[in-house]
């Protein structure tokens, strides 16, 4: 539970008009940054996160936000806006350098390697548009790994497997390889990898890149629905304004700040 | 990860390349193949060494020479004149009447036989039949010989002799039970360098060996006939002497030392038989170091091998660590590859060289092995090869280490960008 002193911190802040965003600034840096997350339902929160690389303009600029519980959200921006540098620090791919994340009240500067590596695994999932798929495995080898890697005994992995291939219809194809599907079959594969292991967030980075339009359209649609009903939280990055349209919240990167 | 998972999944992985992993498999095999099939031949003939040693019985019995000392070859110092000492650039001490005074005086002793030094010319079946050049040596009791037929000599024996199973046909017996009994000549030159000729039966006949006694054994008594009838009649002039001791249990080492201490060089049987085994190992070391080069060589082909795989993968690498593989897995699926190879490598290796050393060992004794018996070329104890196996396996993970690391420390994004 809550120090008082800390919920009346937040409650005179709060009266006197500061932002939740100024709240949590100040709490970050008195290492409170966590504990925040508790009085609010934010699935993950950015506390102005700041991305520098070597001999290079900031590709994040200070980056703020809080992301909640079942939301769709898109990140859009043109190429070399920083919306993937922001995407990959969401999802603890990359670190910021400086700024904290939030994750379900945890601060992951506050995690292990280790620890980071297992909320990927147990609360993430991810689409890529270059579906990063075995081609050589069976579909059923390819939708099951995250549970490989969380291992997961095979006789567990196979039924979940099954059930996740049905979800996405491609029931017929388990012991097909991956190699042979068609690039719109390829990516319900892949959309199935993400939701296996159960995850509370999908990062999808442009995951209709590499389809047609009526291939986008089906897996777009996909997407939303079994992220609707499964309650999941949806992180798009797009540059594709149509796409970002159907997400409920749309958040434009532009030179590394939220516009 | 379960460990399992990570076994499948590198096999898959080493299935990938077949070519590649076979090529990097090869050269494991051939350096484990050397390696095992010299281990083999080793124990072979290590274990043949050990058997005719047990074999040879008279753990009591030392042969004991006057220490040799080897003048420096370009002195130029004038030495007094010694009767036991051979003049020449390799003299020779020999022990005389004084000496066995000396080391019945060290205690301990229950007999000291001189070695006469003495040459035959050749044997033959009877005086009118064909010639064999011969080599005899004194027969010392209580060493034994491998028998093909017949007896050992005793310490009392007069005539009779013992030949090696080779001169068996040569001097027309049918087999070697057919030549028990039979009389044979002895030839020598006397002192004056006329030939004399000795008559002498076949008491037993001597099964070939490659350690041990190689030539006919005469007795004692007949050793002294010749050595007499050689020199001058009075002549104590021994290369060495046998000593038997008293208590076989006694602590040869010490006993050793005490002769050492008198100025004495005393060694068993097994000693002398033991210089064999050095220069057989000395070969065996040889042979190894070319298998270990070729390990070695395996190695740089393993580590090889795997950066490849670690190029070709470095989008899979990423995928795996963005869905939560953490170093130690993707270090332990590119160890388990490392390990595959060895594995295989050294397995096959180890089934080749077994496979190719019972055929050696069968064409061996059919052929140049025939007469001896109990000898096989190869031998494979089951225990050095488990640790050639282990060997192997482990190296293998050695040159797996660092392109395991390469792999387990890429950055996610970076590898997932590359294509």
């Amino acid at each position: 539970m809550l120090p008082q002193e800390l919920i009346e911190y937040i409650h005179s802040s709060r009266a006197a008009g500061v932002t939740d965003a100024g709240i949590l600034h100040a709490l970050a840096d008195a290492g409170w940054a966590g504990a925040l997350m508790q009085l609010d339902d934010s699935v993950m929160r950015a506390v102005n996160l700041i991305k520098t690389y070597e001999g290079d303009t900031n590709a994040l600029n200070g980056v703020s936000l809080s992301i909640q519980r079942g939301e769709s959200v898109a990140i859009v921006g043109k190429s070399g806006s920083g919306k993937s540098t922001l995407m990959h620090i969401l999802a603890t791919l990359d670190k910021p350098t400086s700024g904290e994340l939030i994750i379900d009240g945890r601060a992951t500067s506050e995690l292990t390697r280790a620890d980071i590596d297992t909320l990927r695994n147990k609360k993430f999932g991810f689409v890529f548009q270059q579906f990063f798929l075995n081609g050589r495995n069976t579909c059923l080898d390819n939708v099951t790994l995250p549970l490989t890697i969380m291992g997961i005994s095979r006789g567990e992995r196979e039924q979940r497997g099954m059930e996740m291939l049905k979800a996405v219809g491609l029931e017929e194809k388990s012991k097909q390889r991956a190699g042979e599907l068609s690039g719109g079959q390829k990516q319900r594969l892949c959309i199935g990898r993400a939701l296996i292991s159960n995850p509370g967030v999908i990062f999808a980075d442009e995951p209709t890149g590499n389809l047609d339009s009526e291939n986008s359209a089906m897996i777009m649609a996909m997407v939303l629905e079994l992220q609707r009903s499964r309650g999941i939280t949806l992180i798009l990055v797009t540059h594709d304004a149509d796409l970002a349209a159907m997400c409920d919240r749309i958040i434009t990167i532009k030179d590394g700040h939220i516009v | 990860m379960k460990f399992k998972d990570i076994l499948i999944i590198s096999q898959k992985n080493l299935m990938r390349a077949k070519l590649r992993t076979l090529l990097t498999i090869g050269a494991v095999f051939i350096g484990v193949f050397a390696i095992s099939l010299t281990n083999g031949l080793g124990s072979g003939i290590r274990s043949y060494v050990n058997r005719q040693l047990g074999n040879l019985g008279a753990e009591n019995i030392l042969i004991v020479q006057a220490r040799q000392t080897f003048p420096n070859p370009v002195s130029q110092d004038v030495v007094e004149y010694d009767q036991n000492r051979q003049a020449g650039q390799f003299n020779v001490t020999f022990l005389g009447a004084d000496d066995i005074t000396k080391i019945r005086n060290i205690g301990g002793t229950k007999s000291i036989t001189p070695q006469f030094d003495f040459r035959i010319e050749y044997i033959a079946r009877d005086r009118n039949s064909k010639k064999y050049q011969a080599s005899a040596s004194q027969y010392v009791e209580g060493f034994r010989l491998e028998m093909a037929a017949g007896r050992l000599l005793t310490a009392t024996e007069q005539n009779g002799i013992t030949i090696p199973v080779r001169y068996v046909a040569p001097l027309g017996f049918s087999s070697a039970q057919d030549a028990i009994g039979k009389t044979v000549m002895l030839s020598y030159k006397d002192r004056s360098g006329l030939a004399q000729e000795r008559e002498v039966f076949i008491a037993g006949v001597q099964e070939q060996s490659l350690v041990g006694n190689v030539d006919m054994t005469v007795p004692v008594a007949l050793a002294e006939e010749i050595y007499r009838a050689q020199t001058d009649g009075a002549s104590e002039r021994y290369p060495a002497l046998f000593v038997q001791l008293e208590n076989a249990m006694a602590d040869l080492e010490q006993v050793k030392q005490k002769f050492s201490d008198a100025g004495y060089d005393a060694r068993t049987l097994e000693d002398q038989v033991g210089t064999i085994g050095t220069v057989i190992n000395t070969i065996l070391v040889v042979l190894n170091v070319f298998g270990a080069i070729a390990l070695l060589a395996a190695t740089f082909g393993i580590v090889n091998t795997l950066f490849m795989a670690v190029k070709e993968r470095t989008s899979e690498i990423g995928l795996m660590k963005a869905l939560g593989a953490t170093r130690g897995t993707i270090f332990a699926i590119f160890s388990a590859e490392a390990a595959s190879i060895g594995f295989w490598g050294s397995s096959l290796g180890i089934i080749a060289s077994i496979i190719v050393g019972t055929i050696a060992n069968r064409v061996a004794t059919n052929t140049f092995l025939k007469n001896f018996v109990g000898f096989d070329l190869l031998a494979f104890p089951v225990l050095p090869f488990l640790g050639i196996l282990a060997g192997g396996i482990i190296l293998a993970l050695i040159a797996g280490a660092l392109p395991s690391l390469r792999a387990s420390r890429l950055d996610p994004i970076q590898a997932l960008r590359y294509e």
